[in-house]
């Protein structure tokens, strides 16, 4: 069968039609199930449940907002005795070794994460999205190196990025197969093909055990 | 159906209360969502259900619709969720049958058939039932409910190659199914 053929068949079907006195009813069925439920669950935006849990909210986000900050600043004072202690820990500092730390940001940041990014041994960077609006999707792990420079990082599929100075797209198939789309070139983990100006891609699903 | 910009103008008037605005939008979109709750489910009773619960849902999330995609893809998106969620839920009844005999004879009990369909609608029906729900939610959404891959995977929420691959694989399936049963079209051969 062509693929032509299957589309005229497909488009030929057809779903029951509503009969109209149900359908000027439907309406009237969908109002009976609003009324029948919990009263909060239908609570207008200003209602008095609504505005103490706004500001609710509100507190819980000013508190994550100091607690992040806190955490930051404090990585970057003490990042040189971090690094001693962590190189001590873990001889090879790349992402893949920091599975807690992968899962703990994720779970600080809920749907935000678009990256983490890890350059050279600068230090890690945490790319975020304004709103938690990042799909659920497995984590990859990408590293690129420019010849001079490498950087890892860890990415969700859909996501574009700025790396090693390459405006790059991630694209995952769930199945294994990673794509990387760059202004001047395709790269695809399953028939890696030659790259522009020195690069050197790697890319590969990342399985974070759960701690 | 209404223009978008009366749309955002519904929805506003709606999270302000206005039942009358609320249910124009219902009266707009009822039919593509019975339409979809239909292929999803082969049935019209369970179809009827799903279609009602997903405006309810609509209602009780109106806040959480910030006009950055079309009301339309919102609303597709409440309603797979609920199919999704009906599957399930009827999964893990038939599962949760202590007595043997109960759950064979649910599990055989054939789904409401739609009387007024024909032969192709149901053979169709039938086989897009066989596939797994991702992939009859793509089918549905971009042959049956005009979107394309990209408002298809924002609605899935997942990325486009990933539609692409559902979509593939898919229309491959029904390609098989359908040519084993060799449906006709009225006034058409067969393969």
């Amino acid at each position: 069968m062509t693929d032509s053929e299957l589309d005229k068949k497909l488009n030929a079907a057809r779903s029951p039609e509503l009969e109209p006195d149900y359908a000027a009813d439907f309406s009237r069925q969908v109002f009976a199930g609003i009324r029948a439920l919990p009263v909060e669950k239908t609570a207008g935006r200003n209602s008095p449940a609504n505005l103490w849990r706004r500001q609710i909210a509100l507190g819980f986000s000013f508190a994550m907002f100091f607690l992040v900050a806190g955490f930051f600043i404090g990585h970057w004072h003490t990042k040189d005795e971090m690094l001693r202690v962590e190189k001590a820990v873990t001889p090879r500092h790349d992402l893949l070794a920091d599975v807690k730390m992968i899962n703990e940001t994720l779970a600080l940041f809920p749907n935000r994460v678009r990256a983490i990014v890890q350059n050279g041994h600068d230090g890690m960077q945490l790319v975020l999205a304004d709103q938690p609006d990042v799909p659920n999707s497995p984590p990859l792990f990408v590293k690129i190196c420019d010849g001079t420079n490498c950087s890892s990082l860890v990415t969700f599929s859909g996501q574009e990025l700025e790396i090693a100075g390459q405006k790059i797209t991630v694209l995952a198939d769930g199945s294994g197969g990673i794509i990387l789309e760059g202004r001047k070139f395709v790269w695809d983990n399953q028939s890696p093909n030659t790259l522009p100006d020195g690069l050197k891609i790697e890319a590969k699903n990342l399985t974070l055990r759960k701690l | 159906m209404v223009e978008t910009d009366d749309e955002q103008l519904l929805v506003t008037h709606s999270r302000n209360g206005d039942h009358a605005a609320f249910e124009a939008l219902i009266k707009s979109h009822q039919t593509m969502i019975h339409a979809l709750t239909f292929r999803m489910t082969g049935s019209t009773a369970d179809a009827r259900d799903l279609a009602q619960e997903t405006f309810v849902r609509a209602y009780q999330q109106l806040d959480s619709f910030h006009g950055t995609s079309k009301f339309s893809s919102w609303l597709y998106r409440i309603a797979v969720n609920a199919c999704l969620d009906w599957r399930r839920r009827e999964k893990r009844r038939l599962m949760l049958h202590t007595n043997w005999s109960d759950a064979q004879a649910n599990a055989n009990s054939p789904t409401e058939p739609a009387n007024d369909l024909d032969d192709l609608s149901r053979d169709v029906q039938a086989a897009l039932l066989k596939l797994p729900e991702k992939q009859r939610a793509a089918i549905t959404l971009t042959v049956y409910g005009g979107k394309n891959h990209a408002e298809a995977a924002e609605i899935l929420d997942c990325s486009e190659t990933t539609i692409s691959w559902r979509i593939f694989s898919a229309r491959r399936k029904l390609k098989k199914i359908l040519s084993a049963k060799n449906v006709k079209i009225k006034g058409g051969s067969n393969d």
